[in-house]
C-alpha cells in the first residue's frame, strides 16, 4: 500500500471525520501533545546538558540518566499517542508535507543517536575525560531543537 | 475594553510590530522559543513538586532542589513573557481580546506562586530535609494540574472566539 493510499484511507476513518468537525477535540489533543513534548524536551535537555557537563541536574551522568529516562519515555509515549491522533486530522496534508518528513527523519536520527549512546558511549561515562558523551549530548540537543522547529513549521505549511 | 482597543491599535503601529510581521519565518521561530521555555517551566516545576511528592531526588533537601530549579523557572517565565509580547505584537487584535488569554495569565501566575511556595512551606512545616508535609503534597498535585491547564488555555487562544465588538 502506498503512502497516498494509506493517507486516503486514514482520512476516511471515523476519527478523521470527528477531528475535522471538532475544534474541541483537535485542540484538546494538541494541548496534550504540547504537554507531553514539553516533558520529553525538558528531560532530554537536562540529560544532554549533564552529559556536556553543565545544567542543574544533580549527580553523575549515569544517575541523571537513570532518574530522568522514565520521564522521557513516558512523555514520548504520550506524545506518540496524541501525535498519532492528530495525524488523523489531515493525513493527506501531512503525507505531502516537507516539514513532517523532516521531523520524522530527525526523530529517527535522534533514535539512532540514543542507540549509539547506549551501545558505545554510555560505558565512557566512567571516564571523566572522555569527550564522547559530550558529543552525544550536543548531537541530541541539536536534533531535538530541529524536531521542535520542524514540528512548529508543519502548522504553517500544511 | 477601550483601553485594550487603544493599546492594540498603538501596538500595531510600533516598529516592533512591523519587525515581527515583516518576516514570515519570525513568528513560528518565536513560537519555537516559547515552546522551549514551556518545556523549561514544566521540567523545573516537575522537579520541585515531584520532590515534594517524594518521587524525584528524594534523598536531597527540598530547599536544595528549589534553589537549583527556581532560577530556571524565573528565567523561563521571563522568556515566555518576552516571546509572548512579541507574539501579541505580531497580531495585536488576537490574544488580548479573548477571555482565555487572561485566564491563562491568571493560571500561570497562580502556578508560579504555587511552585515558589514549596520552599517556604518546607521551612514552615520544618520539613526542609527529607520529610514532606501533607499540605505540600496537595500543593504539588494542584499546581502541576494548574500548569497543565495553562498549556491547555494557551492552545485554546487559537480556537476561542474574541469578545463581541473587539477589533478584527
Amino acid at each position: 500500500m502506498s503512502l497516498q493510499t494509506l493517507a486516503q484511507w486514514l482520512s476516511e476513518t471515523p476519527l478523521a471525520l470527528e477531528l475535522a468537525d471538532s475544534n474541541w477535540l483537535f485542540g484538546t489533543v494538541e494541548a496534550l501533545h504540547v504537554a507531553a513534548l514539553s516533558v520529553v524536551i525538558g528531560s532530554i535537555a537536562l540529560v544532554d546538558l549533564r552529559l556536556i557537563g553543565v545544567g542543574p541536574a544533580r549527580g553523575s551522568a549515569q544517575e541523571v540518566l537513570e532518574r530522568l529516562v522514565p520521564f522521557t519515555l513516558g512523555g514520548f509515549a504520550f506524545a506518540l499517542a496524541s501525535g498519532s491522533v492528530l495525524l488523523f486530522a489531515n493525513p493527506i496534508g501531512y503525507s505531502e508535507n516537507f516539514w513532517f518528513a523532516a521531523k520524522f527523519s530527525l526523530l529517527a536520527l535522534a533514535g539512532i543517536n540514543a542507540l549509539v549512546f547506549h551501545l558505545f558511549a554510555q560505558r565512557k561515562l566512567a571516564e571523566p575525560v572522555s569527550v564522547i558523551p559530550r558529543i552525544s549530548g550536543a548531537v541530541s540537543l541539536t536534533l531535538w531543537l530541529g524536531i521542535v522547529i520542524a514540528g512548529r513549521w508543519i502548522g504553517y505549511t500544511l | 475594553m477601550t483601553l485594550l482597543v487603544d493599546f492594540a491599535a498603538w501596538l500595531g503601529t510600533t516598529s516592533l510590530s512591523a519587525l515581527v510581521t515583516g518576516h514570515d519565518w519570525l513568528v513560528p521561530a518565536i513560537q519555537v522559543v516559547h515552546i522551549l521555555a514551556v518545556a523549561a517551566v514544566l521540567i523545573a516545576s516537575l522537579h520541585i513538586h515531584l520532590r515534594a511528592l517524594s518521587i524525584l531526588e528524594r534523598d536531597v533537601a527540598q530547599g536544595e532542589v528549589a534553589a537549583r530549579f527556581l532560577p530556571i523557572l524565573w528565567g523561563a517565565l521571563g522568556v515566555l513573557a518576552s516571546t509572548g509580547i512579541l507574539l501579541i505584537a505580531s497580531e495585536p487584535t488576537r490574544a488580548i481580546f479573548r477571555s482565555i488569554f487572561w485566564i491563562k495569565l491568571a493560571l500561570a501566575s497562580a502556578a508560579s506562586l504555587g511552585t515558589w511556595a514549596q520552599g517556604p512551606l518546607a521551612l514552615r512545616f520544618n520539613t526542609g530535609g527529607v520529610a514532606v508535609a501533607p499540605a505540600q503534597r496537595l500543593l504539588a498535585v494542584a499546581t502541576l494540574l494548574v500548569w497543565l491547564a495553562v498549556i491547555y488555555a494557551g492552545r485554546w487562544i487559537a480556537y476561542a472566539d474574541a469578545w463581541a465588538g473587539a477589533p478584527a
